[in-house]
């Protein structure tokens, strides 16, 4: 479950990495429009793909104990 | 001690020294001698190594290497032994003990008397020659865990948990320890100050003795078993080494170098790294720093910089287009805007070319005008000249032509002859030849007639 984040997706801090190369690079004002573009689309997809890593997390802080996690798998794989 | 100066002396150094310099003694004094004191110093340097080889167990302090020797007092609560070792020597002795000793630590040492006698520019010394030592208490616990450090590093046992790739955003996280203590506080405190919204799984586990070992190993092996667990952490607060035992417990360290979830340490020691924080994939001095390890990304931070980076790409292709887009425009519109130009200039020269013509139009009608005026001028002057210079001049001519008129030399006396025809009759040949004459007087003509010839 937690390594379907992907295999081929980049880690969270590789993308975060990659974010802020692409921001140094455009804020350079050195890239042509085309690389611009092309630029900002694939930063819009890294914070995206950044974002759902942080959603996949889950919505709130969820404190349980062991025995309780794992009645709780059982109970989900039973049904 | 007394007797150990006596002893040499009256025994084996006095006779040997005697026959040399003998020197007054002091009087009335019924003790032997004056003997040379290096002399006393070696026999007491004899009678000392003669001593038993002995064990003692004492805290070292004081601890001073220097360039051939090796230094410390070995101390209990009735007394100390000054102790020296060969430094070559003590490299070895520390290396068998599993560690060099540190001050404070509690050690047996091996070894007999020995007293350096000195020179006339060195001082004497005794010292405890220490020849072997062992660690005990802690010390011998530090020893014990040495060996199996050494051992877990020659099986490879401490990299296999720094070869698991730790996941930057764990959704699941195991923690061991105690339910009650203080670092269940602070892991959870962490972990909710970097915004983390995960799933927090306690596994609690006595973190205190040596039971507890035992317990943790259980605790993690079950933590590991539970595919959900991203990552485990072992937390608990300081303690002396001796409370940490547990974490240097053996089957812990296998079973924990054998997991294949990344285990974080935080068995919150400076001084004395036990085996645990070794095996683990992460080692950290408290329960805090753990959970920062585990969360390696700062979930409120990270929002927060996503929405900026997010706004500044937003901005970036917005201006990027917008800013080209301008400049398109402006180069589209270029070249109607030259061509306005040019039209506007060509309108401009034309109606300077019109305005020019205009000018050297009316140029040239002042001109013209100007001559027309000359010409007029001309023409009445010559008119002028027709009237009255042309008379006089006809005048002149006619007179001049009245001068020549042949009416003239007839009224002089000529006579004009001329045949009956008309004909001038200019000689008398002609004038025979025709025979009949018409005379042509100035006030008149008559006929005549040749008579002779």
């Amino acid at each position: 479950m937690s390594g379907a984040a992907g295999e081929s997706a980049p880690s969270y801090e590789a993308a975060a990495a990659r974010v802020e190369e692409i921001i140094r690079r455009l804020d350079s004002g050195e890239a042509s429009l085309e690389e611009t573009l092309a630029l900002v689309g694939e930063g819009k997809a890294l914070i995206e793909l950044c974002a759902g890593q942080l959603a996949a997390v889950g919505s709130a802080l969820e404190e349980l104990r062991l025995d309780e996690l794992v009645a709780r798998l059982e109970a989900e794989a039973g049904s | 001690m007394s007797h150990l100066h006596a002893d040499p002396a009256a025994s084996g150094a006095a006779p040997g020294a005697a026959p040399r310099a003998p020197a007054a003694g002091i009087p009335g004094s019924s003790l032997p001698g004056p003997f040379p004191v290096g002399h006393y110093a070696g026999a007491l340097r004899t009678k000392l190594r003669s001593f038993a080889r002995v064990q003692l167990l004492g805290e070292l302090i004081n601890l001073r290497v220097s360039r051939a020797r090796v230094y410390f007092e070995l101390r209990d609560a009735d007394g100390a032994i000054p102790c020296a070792a060969w430094r070559a020597d003590w490299e070895e002795i520390t290396a068998r003990a599993g560690g060099a000793p540190r001050e404070g630590m509690q050690v047996v040492v091996a070894g007999g008397c020995g007293y350096y006698a000195g020179s006339a520019t060195s001082s004497p010394g005794f010292s405890f020659d220490v020849l072997d030592l062992r660690l005990a208490g802690a010390g011998d616990l530090l020893a014990r865990i040495e060996r199996l450090r050494k051992q877990l590093h020659a099986e490879g046992l401490l990299d296999t948990q720094r070869r698991l790739a730790l996941p930057a955003l764990p959704r699941t996280i195991g923690v061991v320890t105690g339910e009650g203590g203080k670092a269940r506080h602070d892991v959870l405190a962490a972990l909710q100050r970097r915004g983390w919204a995960g799933r927090l799984v306690w596994a609690f586990a006595p973190v205190q003795d040596r039971h507890a070992a035992p317990a943790i190993t259980r605790a993690l092996g079950e933590l590991a078993s539970v595919a959900a667990v991203d990552v485990a952490i072992v937390a608990r607060g300081g303690g002396s080494l001796v409370d940490l035992l547990c974490f240097c417990d053996e089957t812990l360290c296998r079973t924990v170098a054998l997991l294949s979830v990344p285990v974080i340490a935080s068995v919150g020691h400076h001084t004395d790294r036990t085996l645990l924080d070794d095996v683990a994939a992460v080692s950290c001095s408290t329960p805090t720093h753990a959970a920062d390890a585990a969360i390696r990304v700062d979930c409120v931070r990270a929002r927060r910089e996503q929405a900026q980076a997010a706004a500044r790409l937003r901005e970036h292709g917005r201006r990027a287009v917008l800013s080209r887009a301008r400049t398109l425009v402006s180069l589209s519109r270029a070249p109607a805007a030259h061509l306005e130009r040019q039209r506007t200039r060509l309108h401009q020269q034309l109606r300077e070319i019109r305005a020019s013509s205009r000018r050297r139009a009316e140029a040239e009608q002042r001109v013209t005008q100007r001559r027309a005026v000359v010409l007029e001028r001309k023409a009445a002057a010559e008119l002028r000249e027709c009237r009255e210079r042309r008379p006089r001049e006809l005048e002149r001519l006619s007179l001049a032509l009245a001068a020549h008129d042949p009416q003239r030399t007839l009224e002089r006396g000529y006579v004009l002859a001329r045949s009956p025809q008309g004909a001038p009759l200019t000689t008398a040949v002609q004038a025979s030849a025709a025979g009949e004459l018409k005379l042509r007087f100035a006030d008149g003509e008559l006929d005549a007639q040749v008579r002779r010839r």
